[in-house]
């Protein structure tokens, strides 16, 4: 344990370690957001017009809404006009070797942590699939969005002999419309809320995947997102489909590099799960979230959720939440087939004055549907931080059993700490429990951590950590390395 | 009716039912019930019917009826106007006071205060029946180590209650509420109770029992201003039929309110599939040095309990009544007075015995109800 806080400790940087910005030729839509920005997007990405149709009704529904209030957030108010909507790195030609990619979005991948193989996959350079010892290697599948467009995606024709599409939304509108028209907007529809209306009129692009019938997809799959440029909105479409009795762990990591302006980021992501699939979603994400005063960062809207269709089906979400200003983000399950599993692993993090409103709905409409919710919340600083969650039971559901745990952790007393969940119950057989804690550090623990040898901040990175271990330990390993080290950086300064 | 109440799109009226206020306010005025719904005790007491002092009726003693605020919020404001007051001196021990509510229809508006200087203490119960929409606010300021208790009964057989209550407990002061809904009317309760000096208790809670489309709600928060406060949410909620029965409470514990001990225990329980149970057990703390736990839990009787009584030869209905019962039970456990809580118990087993269809065992020979 010691050598790991070291660890996190090494790589701990007062300022914001991933506030790098790269300078590559983009092309922007006009700044402002109205009918032709949306026409502009379409046709850049040249969809065929029943996007472009859908797009632009949903376009027409955000006008008639208004920006929800209902959270504990203080959001200032955002100018939408005063946005850039569309921004890709210029078209290049296509490349023969590793040595012609731009040498800045190279750099950028080597920043964001993608290892040197896969940055030659991207390339397209052949590596051999083995280990020295001729063990297989650990494989994970990158499709990079590098601010609004996918760069390249990597280990596709290996997916590919799976059968699983894994594939930028823009390419999949082109090459499987059918199958994207079949289930884009079915889990978050156009009209669903503020922000999920926008990004539906205005996504710039985004994941799609399709994991076929019985197949378990090979490898991890991994989006990475940046916010590049300044001002640039980013709204991100991601759309995941388990066909029958298929499996794909999706992991979905996240930077930007640091700018003083409040960056909007509303995407959307959609699961559907059929008959005995499961998917497991895990995010890590760290987007810039200000500085000790709250100037800048990252406003995070993000609508997500999974629409458990089929028998027997599971969804997973697990979220590592340290960074942006503000997060308001609720991943969510539609338990609607029998015997249908929903899960939400959550540690949310706020320093300094960032504030989070995060949490999840279980919608149980399925016979002997289950649910856990365990949700930890760490506030330090001058931070909010909110667990907002909704269970709710139909009249048709029998046997539905839910548990709910929400923990909330309090470093020093300028913070809050607040917990809403909302438990609706319409069938008597349902077991629903819900338990909370909120609690200060140990001063026992943290004694004792520190007459061990710890210095105050290590001590209160190996508790914290210990206090997030039973969502830690949900994320795939390359996650939860990352994510340890995230927490213990994202408290630097808020003791002693 | 036009009533300008908030709509369910407002968070804290998510499970209100504006509609069935207006309703109530809507329903033709008739004759005012005729018996006497006071407990066999000694004291003051008052009926108002259609908020309006029945003198016949009462011997108020030191109770005042007043010109009185109902303060700021969508209903307590509305009643503002003259209502019942009490007040007692510093160090001086109150008779108990009953009031009994009639209302025969339409809509009454009726404001109380309760102010009691330091170490005073005073007893107060209070008993809602008849029909119409009968809209209360209670304001309630206890000085430094004054004792405030509390219980009202709300068994009106149709129409819809509404209490706003506002509390201000000061040092070491304690105020004790109980309520329980076994009516047939809509309720709305809301509270706002404000634990402002330091080591101070506070306890809210009680039973909501909903049969037929009947809801109930409550909206309550606790707000620990100050330092080593106590408070205590413990609720039940029954509901049978196509009922609603929803309880939102609140703990809120301020910046520089440490060593706040809050406890809130919510838990619902479904007598038919039909039936609907919401529950928002929600914290927001400020403070880190405070302890703050929150049980919610929803679900059917034990079936291993309700096989256990059936195997030692009680009816399978029965088995569910005393369970049910004692499942209520633990919200009255908080009122002092044996009177009081006996009839507290005859009233939600009179209702169990109607939604269950079967008898219960006398409790302990209690009789409460309707004795004079």
């Amino acid at each position: 344990m010691a050598t790991r806080n070291a660890e996190a400790y090494a790589a701990a940087n007062k300022t914001y370690e991933w506030g790098f910005s790269s300078d590559i030729e983009q092309e922007f839509a006009p700044k402002g957001l109205s009918e032709d920005t949306v026409r502009f997007i379409s046709a850049k990405k040249g969809e065929p017009q029943w996007m472009l149709d859908w797009r632009l009704k949903a376009f027409a529904l955000w006008q008639t809404m208004e920006a929800p209030d209902w959270s504990k957030l203080n959001v200032p108010p955002i100018d939408y006009q005063d946005a850039y909507y569309y921004a890709e790195p210029k078209a290049k030609p296509k490349l023969g070797s590793l040595d012609e990619v731009d040498p800045e979005i190279l750099r950028v991948y080597e920043k964001l942590g993608i290892p040197i193989g896969e940055q030659k996959m991207l390339a397209g350079v052949v590596e051999d699939p083995l280990n020295e010892d001729g063990t297989p290697k650990r494989r994970v599948a990158v499709d990079a969005v590098f601010d609004s467009v996918s760069v390249a995606t990597t280990f596709r024709k290996e997916l590919e002999a799976a059968g699983v599409i894994f594939r930028s939304i823009s390419e999949a509108i082109k090459e499987y419309p059918d199958l994207v028209r079949k289930w884009l907007g079915k889990v978050v529809p156009q009209r669903d809320n503020y922000f999920a209306t926008l990004n539906s009129a205005v996504f710039s692009d985004g994941t799609f995947v399709y994991i076929p019938e019985g197949v378990r997809c090979p490898m991890e799959l991994s989006t990475y997102f940046r916010i590049n440029a300044e001002n640039t909105g980013q709204f991100e479409r991601t759309l995941i489909v388990a066909d029958k009795g298929s499996y794909v762990s999706y992991l979905e990591g996240c930077t930007a590099p640091m700018r003083d302006e409040n960056q909007l980021h509303a995407a959307v992501v959609e699961l559907v799960v059929l008959d005995d699939a499961e998917i497991k979603y895990s995010t890590v994400q760290n987007w810039y979230p200000g500085d000790e005063n709250g100037v800048g960062g990252i406003y995070n809207f993000v609508t997500k959720r999974a629409l458990c269709q089929g028998k027997n089906s599971k969804v997973s979400w697990t979220q590592v939440e340290t960074g942006s200003a503000i997060t308001w983000k609720y991943p969510s399950c539609v338990l609607a087939g029998d015997g249908s599993v929903g899960e939400f692993y959550s540690v949310a993090v706020t320093n300094n004055r960032q504030q989070a409103d995060t949490g999840t709905k279980m919608i149980h409409l399925g016979k002997n549907t289950r649910s856990t919710i365990v949700s930890k919340g760490i506030s330090a600083g001058r931070s909010d931080n909110t667990y907002r969650g909704l269970v709710r039971v139909a009249p048709t559901a029998e046997g539905v059993r839910n548990f709910t745990q929400c923990d909330s952790l309090l470093l020093g007393d300028q913070c809050g700490a607040h917990t809403v969940p909302y438990i609706e119950v319409r069938n008597p057989s349902a077991q629903i429990e819900h338990e909370a804690t909120t609690s200060k550090i140990s001063e026992d623990q943290l004694f004792y951590a520190m007459s061990r040898g710890l210095d105050a901040e290590a001590a209160v990175a190996l508790i914290v950590n210990g206090f997030a271990r039973e969502v830690l330990q949900q994320l795939p390993m390359e996650f939860a390395v990352e994510a340890q080290k995230l927490l213990g950086i994202s408290l630097e300064g808020s003791v002693g | 009716m036009l009533l300008d109440l908030p709509s369910t799109r407002e968070e804290s009226w998510r499970w209100g039912d504006p509609a069935a206020i207006a309703a109530a306010a809507g329903l033709p005025r008739g004759e005012a019930l005729a018996g006497a719904w006071f407990l066999d005790l000694e004291g003051a007491r008052a009926v108002f019917v259609d908020g309006v002092l029945d003198e016949g009726r009462s011997d108020l003693r030191h109770v005042a009826i007043a010109p009185l605020e109902g303060g700021e919020h969508v209903l307590g404001r509305r009643t503002t106007g003259n209502g019942w007051s009490l007040r007692v001196d510093a160090n001086a021990s109150a008779e108990l006071i009953q009031i009994v509510h009639i209302s025969t229809g339409g809509d009454n508006q009726l404001p109380a205060e309760i102010v009691l200087a330091g170490g005073a203490q005073a007893s107060v119960v209070e008993t809602y029946v008849g029909t119409g929409w009968s809209n209360r606010s209670t304001r309630i300021t206890l000085g430094a180590g004054a004792k405030l208790t509390r219980a009202v009964r709300l068994l009106q057989a149709s129409g819809f209650v509404s209490l706003r209550d506002e509390a201000e407990v000061g040092a070491g002061a304690s105020l004790i509420v109980t309520v329980l809904g076994a009516g047939d009317a809509g309720t709305r309760i809301d509270g706002a109770i404000t634990v402002s000096g330091d080591d101070a208790f506070a306890e809210y809670g009680g039973a909501l029992l909903t049969r037929n489309a009947q809801k109930q709600e409550c909206a309550l928060s606790v707000r620990h201003a100050a330092l080593n406060g106590q408070s205590k949410q413990i609720w039940r909620a029954v509901a049978a039929d196509t009922s609603t029965a929803s309880l939102a409470a609140r703990v809120e514990v301020a910046r520089d309110a440490q060593k706040t001990d809050g406890v809130q225990s919510l838990r619902g329980l479904l007598l038919k599939r039909t039936a609907t149970v919401n529950l928002k057990p929600e914290l927001e703390i400020f403070a880190d040095d405070v302890k703050c736990a929150h049980g919610a839990t929803v679900g059917e009787l034990d079936q291993r309990a309700l096989f256990y009584m059936q195997s030692r030869g009680i009816p399978h209905a029965k088995a569910q009544a005393l369970l049910t019962r004692a499942f209520v039970g633990d919200a009255f456990a908080q009122i002092a007075d044996e009177t009081v809580r006996d009839a507290f118990v005859a009233d939600a087993d009179a209702w169990l015995e109607a939604a269950l269809s079967a008898p219960l065992p006398l409790a302990g020979g209690a009789g409460g109800g309707a004795s004079s």
